[in-house]
């Protein structure tokens, strides 16, 4: 739709490519890359996040993140003297006043069997388990440790950060490399396609998507995280499909392209064989762009309460779960999930940039 | 409460210059406030509109009181609540066995001035009434609200069928039950007995209408609320502010001391304040709806509000903590009031469920083993902050049938005896995985529909946990109000957590919602046991008294025992008034307080411009 | 040219009834039920079915379809009746002299009753939808129009400055910050700043909206308006500052400095003015979100803006609104894209239109 410029500003792909160069232009990014001081701390500082996030996955730490080991908002361990009025009155709680229960066993449907429930009762014991006035770095309000939830939290947000991104750039590359490549009806279909998603302001299409998972029983099995993933790509990969489909114009005319189209080259093959690794630079950039784009859509998703379920945590879940703590003066589960985020996305950003740099070869 | 915020010196005097220019316009804007009484508030939700036959929700209801006024009304200081004559001469009594009630209108009671009305002074007349009645079921209002008069008055349900086939809905028609005697007096002819049907007449709902108003305004009658009431809207942007005005025909009125409590200090600084005096004091009232819990709170704290109601219970531990008002809070000279309202929060099992459903003792024992697994007391320390009791009956505090003397250990959370009861039926975990399964070895997998926000969420989180204690595996869904709404109408959940309000204060308000009939209606647990069905037809004859009482109670002993519900909690409000605010006392059912209130300009205007 | 734009008009046609057939469906199938949101606490049959009829949400999809490309196309709703019924003359008296608003307002909506014809209404507060549309964008605009500009002027203001020094130090230190600026998430801004700024230190109201313009801008929108620009200036410096030094690796900008032209002239003159193709392309992609603006400021600082509205609406199951503002700004998002398209030809004469 939009006018066809003959003077692109997106720099122009690396010179056109024989079968052989290829490999070379990924090893040249690498070197590239290891000379870039600030890519590579960023890329140790996402390593350890990925790392961290496979050692919650597997268990091996923040295994108990939902386990309640603190009081409610416990402190964290630095201002452990402070007061808690939370926990004061959580325990303050007054026992209520004892009445004459009433007697149900005149029409309880339970009551033949009242002598065998109670024996079995006083068979089973519980115990009440002693709680820490402080943690590391503060308890939430069920006294979870919020460092923990924090590095669960992590491994959420940044799964589906990297999942809805992986899904977002195939389904965006595959749509764009058809419309790109084939051009004509096709072409046309899918950009009718990409108009019609575009022109919807992107908060109704996410409330929109969402209720169609919410409320589909067919979709009910990948309620979740899975759902929240599937959300943040079916919405969020136009951009991607755009950038590919101009490569692929591009692309298409080349001669390699044509080259191949004369040994016989299926069209699928050409597409995805030939011109694919020569725009993949592009795609990875876009990809790990949309990691960062997609965990901070996590948050809002969260905030409208359609974020991960119950059961597991991400940042967003407990950013807007702290949203009303910083007035009370429990701003540590705040600041852990804020600022863990922030780190995270500071160096996943630095490192695309050191990645768009090294894979394109105009900038020295 | 004490943050340091770092300041970097190079920005300090930038901001000091910024702030200036803040602070004048700050000053400027208190100025302009100016000779009226005006009071200003924030309402937790956005209002829709106006014409009391055509809304339902709270927040607008309660802007409605102050509009229009109802025939009785309930008596401003009477606690439990007590209805009084307000547009009506005296409150009728049932005549014909409860099946006959007649208001006799006060002579000479004035509309607001409209348009409409071409520049005369308009009365008010039984007519009024009768138009609202009638407007109630007419197809093109979709009253929420229609249900009060649907299979209850002698011959309007005729009425309407006979509307329909004529695809007219004809107001010059007159219904049987429905008789205007004389200009000021009007009588209802009910099918049958009921007691609960003069309560109808104090909502601020069911109120006379001018007819040429409502026409004038067909098309926008939300807009438009003209009645006999002390106020009038007089300005309106929808969804950010109300501004209200008084209305120069409003008779005046005074509040009425003879129920006042002697020892509650509300009711005798209400008294000091008003008594003798004629009411309206306040001039102007200006409501803005926030929907954000932050920024109302602490529009409440920078004073620019003079009260807050309702606070957030995140915030309340802020300005009281322990029953005592924080320190900050008594150097403003600020009072609080607390109330349990007439509401209740239960979390309903669908009856028709496969696995938590039925009625045999198997299917009970597995309800009440949930019940009794489900840790009550965290939903009221931690999600609701403490600002909440454990609900005893289905019928609130407040309301006419309460019974403090009801107490259920059924409904107290005990893991011993919730575990002991699974095992006892058979549901043990018979696959090894840790979880337990049916008797027939199915696996259970429990599902819990919430609302997608916070308290949704936090109510299901413990759900889902006080289950896992005792091996019960449950999931979660989170929906949008609306969506929840249709599942929960059509049955399409297993488990939610819902709540009511009571819209008159009798304890049938409440134990209709478990009445075998009112599924698809309000009976969202489709609740169905003949002898439960039976009691209240039984009640529904019955005016209040100890006979009615004891019906109550064996209705809420079949709940325990069926258990189609868990018994939530009643929440407790905590109101924070400025001390500029004179006579402040909340009602149980009444949302507002704006026509017995008085504000002490000079106080409010120093401190503002502190 | 002529001919460019009508062929591009005429293209808005497909995506438009695209975006209709994509929002009914999604709305209409899988959407709550909007007789249950309005039918109240206890939801009678008879109601429903009464409610159904009212909204014709019992009609078969592909009347309400049509009913709903007919609101788009008139604005207005109309009974199948009023098609064969001849409007009777409003009922009021003729004599009386229409003084008032009220009263003239209460004339038309006899008229329009009478027609059978009204405005498209919201179900849940009968206001009329494009009252609401128009009504709600001003708070918008109030707040996103001085976010644009601020943002543009700024970016472009420090971009220009920074790939002047562009490898320094400072260069390096200002990327950095601006990464850093994105990395936190809008919600924690918003949430810290309005504690900090509107009730710790006090500086701006907490929240509040008012109907004079002036006090709006001077009173209660500055403190979503700094932070939508602090929150919004760090990417487009960082994209701005891309242009830039895309633009100095040009030949031309070479050839300019070995012709002797100073630094500052080149930057100033040359670069800037090249630069300013992809600058306005960006702020071309930016111009449509300014209508629909930040849902979450507007319901932290309680704007009665269209952001806030939508949100509602999907709550409430409000389709009227919902399809309306998607209808409304799905046209806004292409004109406004065209009128992009158009302008490149004035800036830039490389531009030819396919």
């Amino acid at each position: 739709m939009s006018a066809v410029l003959n003077a692109s500003h997106t720099p122009p792909p690396p010179a056109a490519p024989l079968h052989q160069v290829s490999p070379g232009l990924w090893q040249l990014a690498w070197r590239r890359l290891k000379r870039d001081k600030v890519g590579i701390v960023s890329l140790v500082v996402v390593i350890f996040f990925l790392l961290m996030m496979v050692g919650s996955y597997t268990g091996l730490v923040a295994k108990n993140w939902s386990k309640e080991v603190g009081v409610s908002y416990a402190n964290p361990s630095f201002m452990a003297g402070a007061e808690n009025l939370e926990a004061v009155r959580t325990k303050a709680d007054a026992n209520a006043p004892k009445i004459e229960p009433v007697d149900l066993s005149d029409i309880d449907p339970l009551a033949p069997r009242y002598a065998e429930w109670a024996e079995r009762t006083a068979k089973i014991k519980t115990t009440e388990v002693k709680r820490a006035e402080s943690l590391a770095f503060g308890g939430d309000k069920w006294g979870r440790d919020v460092l923990q939830k924090a590095i669960k939290g992590a491994e959420t947000s940044i799964f589906v950060g990297l999942f809805a991104a992986l899904f977002a750039t195939i389904i965006g590359t595959t749509l764009g490399a058809i419309s790109g490549y084939m051009g004509g009806k096709v072409g046309d279909l899918l950009e009718w396609f990409y108009n019609i998603f575009t022109s919807i302001p992107y908060i109704l299409l996410i409330l929109a998507f969402a209720a169609v998972f919410a409320s589909s029983p067919q979709l009910a099995a990948y309620k979740g995280v899975p759902m929240v993933v599937a959300i943040l790509a079916f919405t969020g990969w136009t951009g991607i499909y755009r950038l590919v489909r101009s490569e692929y114009i591009k692309h298409a005319s080349r001669e390699y392209v044509k080259a191949a189209q004369a040994i016989g080259a299926s069209d699928s093959r050409r597409m995805f064989v030939h011109i694919l690794p020569n725009v993949s630079h592009v795609c990875l950039v876009q990809l790990s762009q949309h990691v960062v784009q997609f965990i901070k859509a996590e948050v809002i998703l969260s905030y409208l309460g359609l974020g991960v379920p119950v059961d597991s945590v991400s940042w967003g879940t407990m950013l807007a779960e702290a949203q009303s703590e910083l007035v009370i003066g429990k701003w540590w589960q705040l600041a852990a999930a804020g600022i863990s985020m922030a780190i995270l996305v500071t160096a996943f950003s630095m490192l695309t940039d050191s990645l768009r740099d090294a894979l394109d070869p105009k900038i020295k | 409460m004490n943050l340091n915020i770092p300041t970097l010196n190079c920005a300090k005097r930038a901001i000091a210059a910024l702030a200036l220019v803040w602070a004048s316009i700050f000053l400027a804007t208190v100025a302009q406030a100016g000779d009226l009484k005006t009071l200003k508030i924030a309402f937790r939700n956005a209002e829709t509109g106006f014409d009391p036959q055509r809304i339902e929700d709270r927040y607008s209801v309660g802007i409605i009181e102050n509009f229009f006024d109802t025939l009785v009304t309930y008596d401003w200081l009477a606690r439990p609540a007590k209805l009084v004559p307000l547009a009506a001469e005296k409150v009728p009594e049932g005549e014909e066995g409860g099946t006959r009630f007649t208001f006799r209108i006060k002579p000479g009671i004035l509309f607001a001035d409209d348009p409409a009305f071409k520049g005369k002074k308009r009365e008010l007349v039984a007519r009024d009434m009768e138009y609202a009645i009638k407007r109630f079921r007419d197809p093109a209002n979709r009253s929420p609200y229609a249900w009060l008069f649907i299979d209850r008055i002698v011959g309007f349900d005729e009425y309407v069928e006979a509307a329909k086939k004529a695809n007219k809905y004809d107001y010059e028609k007159s219904i049987p039950g429905v008789q205007v005697l004389d200009k000021y007096t009007i009588s209802f002819k009910l099918k049958q007995a009921d007691y609960n049907f003069l309560y109808f007449f104090a909502m601020p709902i069911v109120v006379p209408v001018a007819r040429e108003v409502i026409e004038a305004y067909a098309s926008d009658t939300m807009a438009h609320p003209v009645g006999t009431g002390p106020y009038i809207l007089k300005q309106w942007t929808r969804r950010s502010k109300i501004v209200l005005e008084r209305n120069t025909n409003y008779r005046g009125h005074q509040l009425d001391t003879q129920y006042a409590n002697p020892n509650d200090p509300f009711d005798q600084a209400a008294i000091k304040a008003l008594a003798g005096k004629t009411l309206p004091l306040i001039d102007r009232i200006e409501i803005s709806p926030i929907e954000e819990e932050q920024p109302r709170f602490l529009a409440f704290m920078n004073l620019e509000h003079d009260y807050i109601e309702e606070t957030p219970p995140n915030f309340v531990s802020q300005l009281l903590s322990l029953g005592k008002l924080s320190p900050a809070m008594v150097k403003r000279n600020v009072h609080v009031q607390r109330t349990e309202e007439p509401e209740i929060t239960w979390d309903a099992f669908n009856m028709e469920d496969k696995i938590v459903g039925g009625y045999k003792p198997e299917n009970v024992a597995f309800r009440r083993a949930l019940v009794l697994a489900h840790d009550r007391a965290s939903e009221i320390n931690i999600i609701r902050k403490g600002q909440a009791i454990a609900t005893k009956s289905a019928i609130p505090p407040g309301a006419v049938g309460y019974d403090p003397d009801f107490y259920a250990v059924d409904e107290e959370y005990d893991l011993s005896r919730a575990k002991a009861l699974l095992d006892l039926y058979g549901y043990v975990d018979k696959d090894g995985d840790g979880w337990r399964d049916m008797p027939d070895g199915s696996p259970i997998v429990l599902t819990f529909k919430h609302r997608a926000e916070m308290e949704g969420r936090q109510i299901a989180e413990l759900w889902v946990k006080s289950m896992a204690a005792i091996g019960i595996r449950m999931q979660t869904t989170a929906v949008q109000f609306a969506d929840l709404l249709r599942d929960r109408k059509v049955g399409k959940f297993q488990m939610s957590n819902l709540s009511w309000t009571a819209d008159y204060p009798d304890g049938q308000n409440f134990l209709q919602l478990l009445y075998g009939p009112n599924i698809d209606e309000s009976n969202d647990a489709r609740f169905k046991l003949p002898e439960y069905d039976r009691l209240y037809s039984q009640a529904l004859k019955l005016p209040d008294g100890p006979a009615r009482n004891k019906i109550y109670r064996e209705m809420n002993r079949l709940i325990v025992a069926y258990a189609p519900w868990r018994l939530g909690v009643n929440r407790i409000f905590s109101h924070f008034i400025n001390p500029w605010v004179l006579g402040y006392k909340r009602h149980p059912i009444l949302y507002t307080a704006f026509k017995y209130l008085d504000i002490d300009t000079a106080a409010q205007q120093a401190a503002q411009q502190q | 040219m002529g001919a460019y734009v009508l062929r591009r008009l005429w293209q808005m046609i497909p995506t438009l009834a695209g975006v209709m057939l994509l929002i009914f469906v999604l709305f209409n199938w899988v959407g709550g039920d909007p007789s249950l949101v309005l039918a109240g606490k206890i939801t009678n049959k008879e109601q429903i079915e009464n409610i159904k009829k009212q909204l014709g949400v019992d009609q078969p999809a592909y009347v309400q379809l049509g009913y709903f490309a007919f609101e788009v196309a008139t604005g207005f709703t109309c009974t199948w009746k009023s098609f064969t019924d001849k409007p009777e003359p409003p009922k009021t008296d003729p004599k009386a002299d229409p003084t008032t608003d009220a009263k003239s307002d209460a004339v038309k909506a006899t008229a329009q009753t009478k027609s059978g014809c009204q405005a498209v209404r919201s179900w849940a507060t009968n206001e009329e939808v494009p009252k609401i549309l128009t009504t709600r964008i001003v708070p918008t605009l109030t707040i996103m129009i001085p976010v644009l500009i601020l943002e543009t002027i700024l970016g472009v203001i420090l971009a220009i400055g920074v790939a002047y020094v562009r490898g320094s130090l400072t260069d390096r230190m200002i990327m950095m910050v601006c990464t850093v600026a994105m990395s936190v998430s809008f919600l924690v801004y918003i949430i810290v700043a309005q504690y900090i700024f509107g009730f710790q230190l006090g500086w701006f109201p907490v929240q509040g909206w008012s109907d004079s313009f002036w006090k709006n801008i001077t009173y209660y929108a500055p403190l979503p308006i700094m932070l939508a620009v602090f929150v919004g200036l760090a990417p487009a410096l960082r994209l701005y500052r891309s242009f830039f030094l895309d633009e100095i690796n040009n030949d031309y900008v070479r050839t300019a400095r070995a012709k002797g032209v100073s630094e500052k002239t080149v930057m100033m003159k040359h670069v800037l003015r090249n630069a300013m193709i992809p600058i306005l392309t960006n702020i071309g992609i930016a111009l449509p979100g300014i209508f629909v603006g930040s849902f979450l400021l507007e319901t932290f600082f309680s704007i009665p803006g269209l952001g806030r509205e939508i949100l509602v609406a999907v709550n409430r199951s409000d389709f009227p609104v919902i399809k309306a503002a998607t209808v409304y700004l799905a046209m806004v998002t292409m004109i406004i894209n065209l009128l992009v398209d158009v302008l490149y030809k004035a800036v830039d004469p490389r531009v030819t239109f396919k």
